[in-house]
């Protein structure tokens, strides 16, 4: 039943020092549909492919603004990033009510990944099955944080996960010395691309199926979907071929 | 007549029984906090100029109006960009003082922790201002008067907002909060403010007041207050927080210049008591 | 590791019949996996370093700093996993704190040892919670000075008896180390993580015994202690983290406080230079051989 007697809980250590439940919940994150963040010196991006069940079925959430000046996406279980993002929007609140101050995106990661850890540690609890991207900016700037189940946080310049996302990040890493001197649009642009990238063969950006958050200096963090990206994805590809833009026009009327 | 004064004033045995006294010796009774603060400090003065905050209170202690520690130092200084004055009890004031440390040593964690080589103003941008500080204090101060168990102190809060401008705020015992281009606790209200108001009546004001002007305002401030508070000594502490200068802290000042000449046929004030 | 597969190895707190624990001896390997740490004691502070590996070309250069301050005095470097070193610096933190709540005073860095030791022996104890994988380095400048009666408000009494011993010392710089089994050991040089083998034999060269090394030399030092440990996984790329407390005199202030970065770069340049004659002589012997 099992791969071996060392995978059972996450608080079992294998001979070579490794908790193989937590490298599985690392799986669950590449499950969920593909999400890009990029910062520069001005603004961070996130980017996401978001995913529906069926044709008539709605869309799920990809993108979850948490206080006005940052907002995170995410790969994997939905519903672990709900509790995670209850959680944010609480722990965002009580700095501003307690020290009338924006909590910084440093801290706040930092907190989640706290709580990610005691999971791998008990026996009787999971880890969480999802990855975040946590963008925004704060006093010190545009950040840019991963959060893994494990429980790792990192700051980044630009990073993708969820399927097939080594695309993504291929072409950030190409892109990476642009990043910085971006414009808003220019990083927009970015982030739009790196997404495509990943996308499986025939697949397309619409603005059904896209959402795209942005936060600047002195820009509050909003998300964008739907026709209020059209302009962006319209200007991202503009030389999509005849039939792959039927496609959105088919959605947009 | 009972002529028994431990009787006087008590409903009398013989028309209401005999006086239940039990819930006096009742350990699980009426449970009672501060009512009164034991060591005091007595006013703090501060107002704003246009480009910072001078604040000042003097080094005394007093236990009741007894002059009882006379080397207590009631400015507070936090960081580069925020100094409190403290009023009110001696020993809640550096329970407080415990409080902003351990407060301190939390936002040093996350001093480098997080951020690249970056520039000295991002970092000093990401600390905690004057007006972080106001806010947090209130809610300290609001919390303890809602459990019943004050903080006996008045404080004011001078120092920079998140923009670099001049702060000045007050929070106190109850929980209030206020904010003047000048202030000051205690006998500072009654008798410092309408000085420094001459100065500064409004914040539009503050704009055309000088460093110099400032300081000069509440040195003559605490020179009042020595002359007409019982409570008040000669020595004292003042700080002046601005943009430019960061924190510069005075903590052994000697009021100059006094001139007792006023007091001269005063009956009943100083040691002239006929 | 011959007894992997008999069963005794599956559960946390299980002894096997020879008297092992073997959940703790794998959580000891999750920490050689580890980037290498290390900590000097000199005479006059103590250096904590880091070898953090780049993982990804992603990552925000010069971020992600490893080595914490778990009080004004203090820091703590950990190898292993790194979510379980912020746990235990975590911990850490809240200990020095109730500390200072108690005791209106900062904690001795030996105190900071005994804890930490404690909470991290407790979780080799239940088979409900895993070890910790991570080996930590804790590095402190105890005050020499009498504290005041009340931390920084008032100046106490100026005369009376406070119990002084005449000429008896106390305070100075101090390093411990804390393993998953909840070991730990007072050092004067101290390192763990993949490259601890080569990292120990640079240490025991230095004669930290003696208390010669200065602050400003065990930084060098340090710096190139990491580059010499880093040699076996060369092909990664490097950043070196380094931290420092030094006295109330010296140049912290008595804080632990990031090395400046430009006695961090001139470390660097150094260790570089160093190991470069260093791998001439090799790259020369091997000639040789061939």
């Amino acid at each position: 039943m099992f791969r071996n007697n060392y995978d059972n809980d996450s608080v079992t250590f294998s001979p070579q020092g490794r908790i193989f439940q937590v490298e599985y919940a690392q799986e669950a994150v590449k499950q969920g549909s593909v999400v890009v963040g990029i910062v520069s010196k001005t603004h961070a991006v996130l980017a996401a492919l978001k995913r529906n069940a069926e044709d008539l079925s709605s869309y799920q959430k990809k993108i979850i603004p948490i206080d006005a000046h940052y907002g995170i996406a995410l790969a994997g279980l939905a519903s672990d990033a709900r509790v995670l993002s209850n959680f944010m929007k609480q722990q965002s609140l009580s700095s501003r009510l307690t020290y009338d101050r924006a909590i910084s995106l440093a801290e706040i990661t930092a907190r989640i990944g706290h709580r990610a850890q005691v999971n791998t540690q008990h026996y009787g609890k999971r880890p969480y099955g999802v990855g975040l991207l946590i963008a925004g900016v704060d006093a010190k700037g545009p950040h840019l944080f991963e959060f893994q189940p494990s429980g790792v946080t990192q700051e980044m310049v630009a990073c993708g996960i969820g399927a097939r996302s080594q695309m993504a990040r291929t072409y950030l890493e190409r892109n990476l010395d642009h990043f910085e001197g971006s414009s808003r649009v220019e990083l927009v642009k970015h982030a739009l691309r790196a997404l495509k990238d990943s996308l499986s063969q025939g697949r397309e950006l619409t603005v059904d199926n896209t959402s795209v958050g942005v936060a600047g200096i002195s820009e509050d963090f909003k998300l964008y979907e739907g026709q209020d990206i059209a302009s962006w994805l319209d200007a991202t590809f503009e030389n999509r071929e005849e039939g792959e833009e039927g496609e959105s026009m088919e959605v947009d009327t | 007549m009972n002529h028994f004064p431990q009787a006087w004033g008590r409903p009398r045995d013989d028309v209401y029984g005999a006086y239940d006294a039990s819930y006096l010796h009742d350990q699980n009774g009426p449970k009672a906090h501060t009512q009164s603060p034991i060591v005091t400090g007595t006013s703090v003065v501060a107002m704003k100029f246009k480009d910072g905050v001078v604040i000042a209170t003097d080094n005394l202690a007093s236990y009741g109006a007894l002059a009882r520690f006379t080397n207590v130092k009631r400015l507070r200084q936090f960081n580069t960009r925020a100094v409190l004055g403290f009023g009110g009890d001696v020993s809640d004031m550096q329970y407080l003082d415990r409080l902003l440390s351990s407060l301190s040593i939390r936002e040093n964690y996350s001093a480098y922790a997080s951020s690249a080589d970056s520039a000295d103003a991002t970092e000093a941008s990401a600390e905690l201002n004057a007006k972080n500080l106001h806010t947090y204090l209130s809610k300290v101060m609001y919390k303890r008067r809602s459990d019943f168990n004050p903080l006996w102190n008045a404080i004011l809060v001078a120092g920079l907002d998140g923009d670099g401008k001049p702060f000045l705020a007050s929070a106190d015992l109850l929980g209030s909060t206020f904010s003047a281009p000048s202030l000051a606790t205690g006998f500072g209200a009654h008798l410092a403010q309408p000085m420094m108001r001459r100065v500064v009546p409004n914040e539009a004001a503050v704009a055309n007041t000088t460093r110099e002007m400032a300081e000069k305002a509440v040195r003559d401030a605490m020179k009042v207050l020595f002359y007409r508070d019982a409570r008040s000594m000669d020595r004292y502490s003042i700080a002046i927080v601005s943009k430019e200068g960061g924190v510069e802290m005075m903590e052994d000042e000697q009021l100059e210049g006094q001139s007792w000449a006023f007091a001269d046929r005063i009956r009943g004030y100083g040691t002239q008591v006929n | 590791m011959t007894s992997i597969g008999t069963g005794y190895d599956l559960s946390n707190s299980v002894f096997s019949p020879d008297g092992r624990n073997f959940q703790v001896e794998y959580a000891v390997k999750a920490v050689e996996n580890g980037g290498t740490a290390i900590g000097i004691r000199c005479k006059d502070g103590v250096v904590l370093a880091l070898e953090k590996l780049v993982t990804s070309k992603l990552l925000k250069p010069g971020a992600n700093k490893r080595i914490a301050t778990v009080d004004r005095h203090m820091g703590v470097v950990s190898a292993g996993l790194l979510p379980d070193g912020r746990h235990f610096v975590s911990r850490a933190r809240d200990e020095a704190a109730q500390w200072r709540r108690f005791y209106k005073g900062p904690i001795p860095t030996s105190a900071l040892a005994n804890r930490m030791g404690s909470y991290v022996q407790a979780y080799t104890l239940y088979s409900s919670v895993r070890p910790f994988g991570v080996t930590a380095i804790v590095a402190g400048w105890d005050s020499e000075a009498e504290l005041p009666v009340d931390g920084q408000v008032g100046a106490g009494p100026a005369v009376g008896a406070g119990g002084k011993k005449e000429g008896g010392k106390q305070g100075g710089p101090f390093l411990y180390m804390i393993e998953p089994s909840g070991l730990y050991w007072g050092y004067y040089g101290a390192a763990t993580g993949k490259g601890r083998q080569a990292a120990k034999t640079e240490l025991e060269k230095l004669d930290l015994g003696s208390g010669e090394l200065t602050l400003e030399q065990g930084v060098k030092e340090a710096a190139r202690i990491i580059y010499v440990a880093h040699e076996d996984s060369k092909d990664k790329d490097l950043e070196v983290e380094m931290t420092w407390v030094s006295a109330l005199d010296g140049p912290t202030k008595g804080r632990h406080e990031e090395v400046p970065k430009e006695l961090r770069e001139e470390a660097e340049r150094l260790a570089k230079k160093a190991l470069e004659g260093d791998d001439d002589e090799e790259e020369g012997a091997e000639r040789m051989q061939e």
